[in-house]
């Protein structure tokens, strides 16, 4: 499948990545609405960690054997068997952060529901990788994850 | 290939599922005394609180089962196990097997409460059907009284709040959630118990009923005190269901003892997992029954691929666990207590509490203060000594806590770009 990869000697520290995932998983998709105006605020599903001297964007593996569906005590956390893409189906989703207990990337976000990458699914490639200014971020396709 | 999987909760259903991914021919049978479709146990907590309808109980959808073949008996359950002709006995009659799963999970523990013996209004909390039960019988009216403060029944009093004119948990240890917080931990969560309006009475327990025909109208507890109650939840405890598999012969201690690679138990092609298995803690080597949902998870599955054939080593057990009670969140993983163990405690943003022991986190609870939680949880599955790290280990973990190499190892997963 195709994942997101971080390349760290690029990044820049700058956030944009968080900004527009932040925005693509808006009601409004608009930038400045998306940060401002939006309630429930709108959760980047990617993080920046380090600071200006090193930092790295950090997002889903989508991993092979997934600890988070593994744990997953509702069902509502899955992997699709065909695009390998793992999401939260918001509707079975109680909450209860089990998923990010024992997410090893740390990438699981907890709030109402769990909020997690889903690639941007049905674009062509997700906001964080599209507006990465010194391509730091790159989407490619690779083999397994852990 | 025949497969049998008695239970069909999660260590069944992962089984099954494992089972046919690896396999389209098999046929595969599972059986469930209960009368629902295969659900999430933990959900019947929130299905009391009216927080999930009934239909989003279910873990897969009914379609699932068809297009995978995968057959569920519901109400039908399995009456024995006969190895030598390799067939269970069940409600609608004989199976034969090649490989057998036994799932059968937890029974409630309960003590013998004086006074208590058939009232109509006394309940345990382990299945749909009892949500169901209590749900249909509590009003605003009611005075609910759970006994124990363990993750069940807490998870019962914060339910039954949300419907009952009073709720007092009762429990004999000194602390509330005594067996995975520690004392500072389990205060936090009791304050915000009371805070939210639950009486919890600690070391103390129910020493009679008091009722009135068939029902119970209040009980005396030990230190003689006593509290109106039209609504008693035992919830003191679980033991592993093992009475089919000793009948058949099968090592029980405790738990039905298990090969900890394989699942596989005293008896040839009869695999065991999840609540009525002995696992093994691969932070202290000790056999434990770990009675959570992603270890049954994972141990049906390991059983389901040696069943399969298609082998491959357990990772290892160790307790994790995600709780919330009015929206105080816990996360706590691996052990709360070890021999020369030293604690790493910060209040900062909620309450954290890392142990560790011989340069390696052995365990953490974390109240409203989980971010990148599973970051912990990686260094402790992974023994990683802490000594390879950067940073102090008490702020939110970070990818830059390791070194470069293991850090592009990870996120890249070793492909080059
Ligand atoms: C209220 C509540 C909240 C919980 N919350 C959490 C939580 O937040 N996180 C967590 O990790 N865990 C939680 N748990 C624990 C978790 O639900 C269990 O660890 C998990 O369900 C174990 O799965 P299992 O497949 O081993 O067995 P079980 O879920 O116990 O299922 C076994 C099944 O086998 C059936 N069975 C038994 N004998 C037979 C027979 N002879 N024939 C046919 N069928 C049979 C039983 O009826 C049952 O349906 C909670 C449990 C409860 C009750």
């Amino acid at each position: 499948m195709k994942k997101v990869i971080a390349r760290e000697e690029h990044c820049l520290n700058c956030k944009l990545c968080e900004v527009y995932c932040r925005t693509a998983h808006s009601q409004s998709k608009d930038v400045i609405k998306a940060h401002l105006r939006e309630n429930p605020v709108p959760v980047s599903r990617i993080t920046v960690q380090g600071d200006n001297m090193l930092s790295v964007a950090v997002n889903c593996r989508h991993c092979d054997k997934p600890a988070c569906v593994e744990a997953c005590i509702t069902g509502a956390m899955q992997k699709d068997p065909e695009t390998g893409v793992v999401t939260c189906d918001e509707s079975r989703c109680i909450g209860c952060m089990t998923c990010m207990t024992v997410c090893g990337f740390g990438v699981i976000k907890s709030g109402k529901f769990a909020v997690k990458c889903d690639l941007c699914q049905g674009e062509d490639m997700p906001a964080c990788v599209k507006n990465c200014p010194n391509n730091a971020l790159v989407y490619v396709e690779v083999g397994g994850a852990e | 290939m025949k497969y049998v999987i008695i239970g069909a909760s999660a260590a069944g259903i992962s089984c099954a599922k494992t089972l046919r991914e690896n396999g389209k021919d098999s046929s595969i049978d599972v059986f469930t005394d209960e009368a629902y479709m295969p659900y999430s146990r933990p959900i019947i907590s929130y299905y009391l609180k009216s927080y999930v309808e009934k239909d989003n109980i279910y873990l897969n959808s009914p379609d699932f089962y068809k297009e995978n073949k995968i057959n569920i008996h519901t109400q039908c359950p399995v009456t024995a196990i006969n190895a030598e002709k390799k067939t269970v006995t069940t409600a609608q009659g004989e199976f034969s097997y090649d490989k057998l799963l036994i799932a059968t999970g937890s029974k409630p523990f309960v003590p013998p409460v004086e006074n208590s013996e058939n009232a109509v209004n006394v309940f345990t909390f382990l299945d749909m059907a009892m949500s169901e039960k209590i749900k249909s019988y509590a009003g605003a009216d009611t005075d609910a009284v759970v006994i124990g403060a363990g993750l069940i029944g807490l998870k019962a009093a914060e339910g039954l709040r949300k419907i009952c004119k009073s709720v007092t948990v009762v429990e004999l240890a000194d602390k509330v959630l005594p067996s995975i917080l520690d004392d500072k931990g389990a205060l936090m969560v009791k304050e915000t118990l009371n805070k939210n309006g639950i009486c919890v009475r600690l070391g103390d327990t129910v020493a009679r009923c008091n009722r009135e025909g068939n029902k119970v109208t209040s009980v005396t507890l030990k230190s003689g005190e006593e509290i109106p109650c039209s609504l008693l939840v035992i919830a003191v405890g679980v033991r592993p269901q093992t009475a089919l598999a000793e009948e058949a012969g099968i090592k029980v201690n405790r738990g039905i003892c298990v090969d900890k690679d394989t699942m596989e138990t005293s008896l040839k092609d009869i695999f065991a997992a999840g609540d009525c298995v002995n696992s093994t803690d691969i932070l202290d080597s000790c056999e434990k029954i770990i009675a959570l949902w992603p270890n049954a998870v994972r141990e049906g599955k390991t059983a389901a691929l040696y069943m399969s054939g298609h082998g491959e080593k357990d990772s290892g057990s160790f307790a994790v666990n995600a709780i919330d009670f009015f929206g105080q969140q816990i996360c706590t993983c691996g052990l709360i207590k070890a021999e020369s163990a030293q604690e790493l405690v910060s209040l900062k943003n909620g309450y954290k509490r890392l142990l560790v022991r011989d340069g390696r986190l052995i365990g953490f609870v974390l109240i409203d203060d989980a971010e990148r939680a599973g970051m912990y949880t990686y260094l402790i599955k992974t023994k990683t000594p802490l000594d390879t790290l950067t940073g102090d280990l008490l702020d939110t973990p970070s990818f830059m806590m390791f070194s470069k190499e293991v850090r592009t190892e990870r996120l890249t997963g070793g492909v080059k770009v």
